[in-house]
């Protein structure tokens, strides 16, 4: 495609040359420009010489395998980003899900980059389970010969910090792999870092015989549309809200609220399943205890700082080093001495490290202290078919207590408690392909999602009466009270009535005397759900993944056990092979 | 104290105008609903064609409780459940709410058991204890018909309370519907030879009107369906299909209480006991009832008629026999107009009472003389002529719970339950007995009611006291009743203290509409709910609940209720005679008009005079 007046006017050449470089250069493809690149940046070093060798036509590609085990699509988003770099680096890159990786392949990978999230305390996204257990297992290969390098992704409020990620580095060079590059263990501002890596790692993994000096320039940003898929704008945009309501009654002890929000331009193309990042604003209450624990009350900028853009509850045992890097605090440096500070740190908040060790901090030390403000996913609870130019969203407002204070989710309780109907929030789409209806609308879906884990599944429930999809589908809901916590009662009631949706089966755990889950309620369905299944069903879970997304797994290979008379072994097949063939679909978190 | 010679009103005579001769319908030679001709009868009321369709009462119920988004069962079952002694409620508290949250309203259930005379067993009340911790919100309420019943049970719990019912050998078969309900019978634990013929008679009038259908086992207990004999001589050989056309209310009284208000029922026994205190057979009291509907005057409430005597022997025949004319004779088109109370207006009771003699045939013999003095409780202990203790508690409005920094009823009758070796029982006027205490127990007994601060008394208005459940479970109600009956009686007694009557017993009942449950028409002070903190304010009634009141004061806010209580309360203190009742006391000094039963109760309302001028 010819694109006209690529080269800015700003350019040093005459309104001719310029005319003829863009007739050459709009219609080059990424590698040509690349190479053309690499070839005029080659020219300068040889002298002006012209080389050899880059005007023969460019070898053949180099062979680059990038596995990802991601949860939340982070680890997928980096791995594109790594085969659309390598590409223009002359790489024939090749991305494998981990939920797709045959651990057999691993030793004729020859170039492998390996990116992990962990997940929760210390494990593997639930997608990635199978090929790492495999991986670390017994039945994996030695990989002799594969150059490898691992990027780490993790969360440093959680105590296993890049467990994953560290562990696969640890064994790929068990298994005889040569490290190519050194890993990163990165925190949720892992964006930079991540990009710097992806370039150093590209550069090392090169064969020798490749000009470094390539140029990495991406072309993508000026010539959109050139890639295989438009990605949504990393831009935070600003949305208004226009609907927030509490969805427990005024007897709960729960508060899930509602929010309707709406894009003044245009919603961005989101699809049933994805997710919607809020970024949130600290609790000015905490910001102020902080402040005045570091003895900086007053600093009105600082103040401002800490609410809108730094992480202040979370504590990490790196947190404690850099306070008393800081501070030089004599009491901090002992905890960390006594090896007791991984503990100290269980239930404890930034706060508690500025109250237990009192040290008169400046606005530069906050800053290094902490890490950025992330912002937080939800799973969007509409369809675009249904609700137009919205988002809708449920969020659970976390409140708990430990070590005597009382302690609050940053962007839930601020959505819970600061924001009202017409208040404006910034948001980003996080679009999560691996958890998508199936094409077939005529296919029956069955949805597990107790407490806000059931928001895709408003969604779903919405597009499929908006397509009039034919398939069947089966919704598993549960919370505390059936009086109090019905999430969305009355859209099932309707969705049941116009037959959107076909089955509902809920479980609600306090409102006897023994706890009932929703997995309960799957086993207790275990043939009529195995004959849903066995027809094509897709199963899809969200919500919480510590507990209740095993349990429900661990509940379908039950269901199969008692509905097919299956060994527990051959049950588990079963279950597996609906992983394999993406029927069995989790959003966890 | 009234004496009645039964209907000897000189009085009524001569503040009433002489009522013309009454002209009555000819009652119908046949039973008029037969299976073939009620389904054709399409003006028969809504309800009939439910029960017709329901199979013996089972309708959808048992779909119905497997439809999982919703907490309620479809209109038509919510008719029929009540024949298995459940009522749909929600809480109305939480309406306005709901619909904004994207929640359905709050629906649950009230579940009321059948206790024929309100007997239990230590071993029985603390299984019903445990029900109410785990289903129903830590709270049991002794109803106005001398069971329990629980409120707030959510539907998916519904199967599990039933069969804890069960296991404790009780059931809820036909505490609400167009059955006979539970059967009261005087608990007067101090006349222990009366009492044991009441409550026997009362067992045994509840166990052979009770609808014999499986419904209630197959739906609630899982019990399987019983095939084949779908003859409806077998199913039901004395209600039918059908069943009847309305409530019907049984109670059994033994003078001089009245405590079970023998003339607000359907059907009533009154023991005529000999010298030695041993019943010699009963009186026999037809179409007594309450419900009536605001501003619709050919509904209203009636005192019983004394239609003659029966031998003990004949008892569970003539009580058969009323219902089975009423059955046959009540109006089915009308459930407005369907009460016994009707049919005996309707068709006379003289010929009612030759339809019944016909059935049992034989005669009835005529009333013979008893005497009523009240029809409260005896609180605090009595002792029986069998030398065993009897402890009467005050539960306000029969609500059986702990009270935050208050009585612990729950706890405390636990506690007592746990030890006690005699029985329980409930009255009608929502109190526990605690019953048959040894001599050497009767200590114990009452050092637990102390622990737990649960009240052996009231001052003299609230032991005289009953209000219906109202707001916010009961979806008749208009205005509140159980949540403001204590703080107006609060306000009176401060009034009844300043003109000296302190002591004085006076009844007050409230309702949250003008159904009755409380029996509001025949308190001397009767308070009936007609919209959101309005009441129409009913006084004249007689003390021992043998005479309905009057309409005084239409619609008042509960703001003006002591105001004008007030002036009456002071003329009162002023005029009265001794030993006067309140009741009495405004019809002779020409407060109110004398309501000499049902038919004139809508007339001559309001207030004759103006009060304060005694």
């Amino acid at each position: 495609m010819a694109r006209q007046n690529l080269l800015p006017r700003t350019a040093p050449f005459g309104d001719g040359e310029r005319a003829s470089l863009d007739a050459v250069l709009g219609s080059a493809t990424p590698v040509q420009r690349a190479w053309l690149a690499g070839f005029l940046a080659g020219l300068d070093a040889a002298g002006g010489q012209p080389a050899a060798a880059p005007s023969a036509p460019p070898k053949a590609a180099e062979p680059l395998t990038i596995v990802y085990a991601s949860e939340s699509g982070n680890s997928e988003a980096l791995a594109g980003n790594v085969a659309k770099l390598a590409r223009k680096q002359g790489f024939k890159p090749k991305v494998v899900d981990f939920s797709d990786l045959d651990v057999a392949t691993l030793p004729k990978a020859g170039k492998l980059i390996a990116i992990a999230a962990t997940w929760g305390e210390g494990e593997p996204p639930a997608r990635a389970v199978r090929a790492y257990g495999e991986l670390m297992g017994e039945v994996a290969p030695r990989i002799d010969g594969v150059d490898f390098a691992v990027l780490a992704l993790g969360d440093t409020s959680y105590v296993e910090f890049c467990a994953i990620g560290k562990a696969l580095d640890a064994r790929l060079e068990a298994l005889g792999g040569k490290r190519a590059a050194e890993r990163a263990d990165l925190d949720l501002d892992f964006e930079k870092p991540a990009a710097d890596w992806i370039k150093n790692t590209l550069k090392a993994l090169a064969p020798a015989e490749t000009p470094d000096n390539v140029v990495a320039v991406d072309f993508a940003r000026a010539a959109p549309g050139e890639d295989d898929e438009a990605e949504p704008s990393r831009e935070p945009l600003v949305v208004e809200v226009v609907e927030h309501v509490n969805l427990n009654s005024s007897r709960s002890d729960k508060e899930t609220i509602h929010l309707a929000l709406a894009f003044e331009d245009g919603a961005p193309a989101y699809e049933p399943g994805d997710s919607l990042e809020i970024f949130p604003e600290n609790d000015p209450q905490l910001v102020d205890e902080i402040l005045n624990a570091a003895g900086l009350s007053g600093d009105e900028s600082l103040r401002k700082a800490l609410l809108a853009e730094r992480d202040i509850t979370t504590l990490s045992a790196a947190t404690i080093e850099r306070f008393v890097k800081a501070t030089g605090h004599a009491d901090a440096q002992k905890l960390i001495d006594s090896g007791e500070a991984k503990a100290w740190i269980e239930g404890r908040h930034l706060i508690d490290l500025l109250a237990t060790f009192p040290a008169t901090l400046t606005a530069e030390h906050l800053n290094t202290i902490t890490r950025p403000l992330p912002p937080r996913a939800y799973s969007i609870a509409s369809s675009r078919k249904e609700v137009g130019d919205e988002v809708h969203l449920a969020i659970v407002a976390v409140r708990y207590e430990t070590h005597g204070r009382a302690r609050s989710g940053v962007a839930s309780v601020h959505v819970a408690d600061r924001i009202r109907d017409g208040a404006k929030l910034r948001v980003r789409l996080k679009p999560n392909r691996h958890f998508r209806l199936p094409q077939d609308p005529a296919t029956d879906i069955i949805m597990v999602g107790p407490g806000t884990g059931v928001a895709p599944f408003r969604a779903f429930v919405q597009e499929r009466r908006a397509i009039e999809a034919p398939g069947r589908s089966w919704l598993f809901f549960g919370d505390r009270h059936f009086l109090h916590d019905f999430l969305y009662q009355l859209e099932w009631q309707e969705a049941l009535e116009d037959k959107s949706l076909t089955k509902i089966d809920v479980a609600f755990s306090r409102d006897q005397p023994e706890k009932i889950y929703v997995q309960n309620r799957i086993t207790h369905n275990a043939q009529e759900l195995v004959s849903w299944l066995e027809g094509g069903a897709y199963f899809y879970v969200c919500g919480d993944a510590k507990n209740m997304a095993k349990d429900v797994r661990a509940a379908v290979v039950r269901a199969y056990e008692i509905a097919k008379s299956l060994s527990p072994a051959d049950a588990e097949a079963q279950v597996a092979a609906l992983e394999r063939s993406h029927r069995y679909q989790q959003d966890v978190y | 104290m009234d004496d009645h010679s039964p209907r000897d009103d000189a009085d009524a005579q001569a503040l009433a105008p002489t009522p013309a001769p009454r002209v009555y319908e000819t009652p119908p030679k046949e039973r008029p609903i037969t299976d073939a001709e009620a389904a054709r009868a399409a003006n028969l009321a809504a309800n009939e064609h439910i029960k017709i369709a329901s199979g013996y009462l089972r309708g959808g119920l048992a779909d119905g409780l497997l439809k999982h988004a919703t907490g309620a069962i479809s209109e038509d079952d919510g008719q029929l459940v009540k024949f298995h002694g459940m009522y749909m409620q929600d809480d109305r508290d939480l309406r306005p709410e709901r619909t904004k949250k994207k929640l359905d309203k709050a629906y649950s259930f009230m579940i009321r058991l059948r206790i024929a005379g309100g007997v239990i067993s230590p071993k029985q009340w603390l299984a019903l204890d445990d029900i109410a911790v785990t289903y129903a919100g830590s709270a049991l309420r002794a109803t106005t018909r001398q069971t329990f019943q629980y409120h707030g049970v959510i539907k998916s719990n519904l199967k599990r309370t039933m069969s804890a019912i069960d296991a404790a050998l009780l059931d809820t078969i036909a505490a609400c519907g167009d059955v006979n309900r539970n059967v009261m019978a005087a608990t007067n634990p101090a006349q222990v030879g009366a009492h044991k013929a009441a409550h026997t008679l009362a067992k045994d009038i509840s166990d052979s009107l009770l609808p014999k259908t499986s419904a209630w086992r197959e739906i609630w207990l899982d019990g399987e369906r019983v095939v084949g004999g779908e003859e409806e001589a077998e199913i039901e050989p004395v209600y039918g299909r059908t069943y009847l056309p309305r409530k019907f209310k049984v109670v059994v009284a033994v003078p001089p209480s009245n405590e079970v208000d023998i003339f607000a029922h359907d059907l009533g026994f009154i023991a005529i006991l000999d010298k030695k205190n041993q019943v010699t057979g009963w009186n026999v009291t037809v179409g007594g009832g309450m419900g009536m509907t605001h501003g619709e005057p050919e509904t209203f409430p009636r005192t019983a008629d004394v239609m003659g005597f029966v031998k003990p022997e004949d008892a569970i025949k003539v009580a058969e026999a009323v219902m089975t004319v009423q059955r046959d004779w009540g109006n089915r088109k009308n459930r407005k107009n369907a009460r016994l109370k009707y049919t005996i207006e309707r068709y006379g009771l003289a010929a009612f009472r030759a339809e019944v003699e016909a059935r049992i045939g034989k005669k009835l013999g005529e009333p013979k003389p008893f005497t009523f003095t009240n029809n409260g409780d005896r609180f605090g202990w009595t002792e029986g002529d069998d030398g065993r203790h009897h402890l009467t508690l005050y539960v306000p409005s029969g609500r059986i719970k702990d009270y935050e920094d208050g009585p612990q009823f729950l706890t405390g009758l636990r506690k007592i339950a746990q030890v006690h070796e005699g029985d329980f029982r409930l009255t009608a006027n929502q109190n526990v007995i605690i019953a048959n205490v040894p001599a050497e127990k009767r200590a114990a007994i009452e050092a637990l009611v102390d622990q737990y601060g649960i009240t052996k008394g009231a001052g003299a208005l609230r032991r005289n006291s009953i209000a219906c459940v109202a707001l916010p479970t009961c979806g008749l109600a208009l205005a509140e009743s159980e949540r403001y009956l204590p703080s107006l009686m609060t306000e009176l007694e401060e009034s009844l203290a300043h003109h000296g009557l302190a002591e004085e017993e006076i009844t007050i009942r409230s309702t949250g509409c003008p159904n009755g449950c409380a029996r509001p028409f025949i308190a001397e002070i009767g308070l009936v709910g007609r919209g959101p903190e309005r009441y129409h304010l009913y006084l004249g009634a007689a003390f021992d609940g043998s005479r309905l009141g009057k309409l005084y004061k239409e619609d008042v806010a509960a703001s003006d209720i002591r105001d004008t209580l007030e002036p009456l309360f002071a003329d009162f203190a002023k005029g009265r005679k001794p030993g006067e009742h309140f009741g009495d006391y405004l019809i002779r000094a020409g407060h109110v008009a004398r309501t000499v039963n049902g038919p004139d109760f809508h007339d001559r309302t309001g207030a004759l005079k103006p009060a304060g001028h005694a």
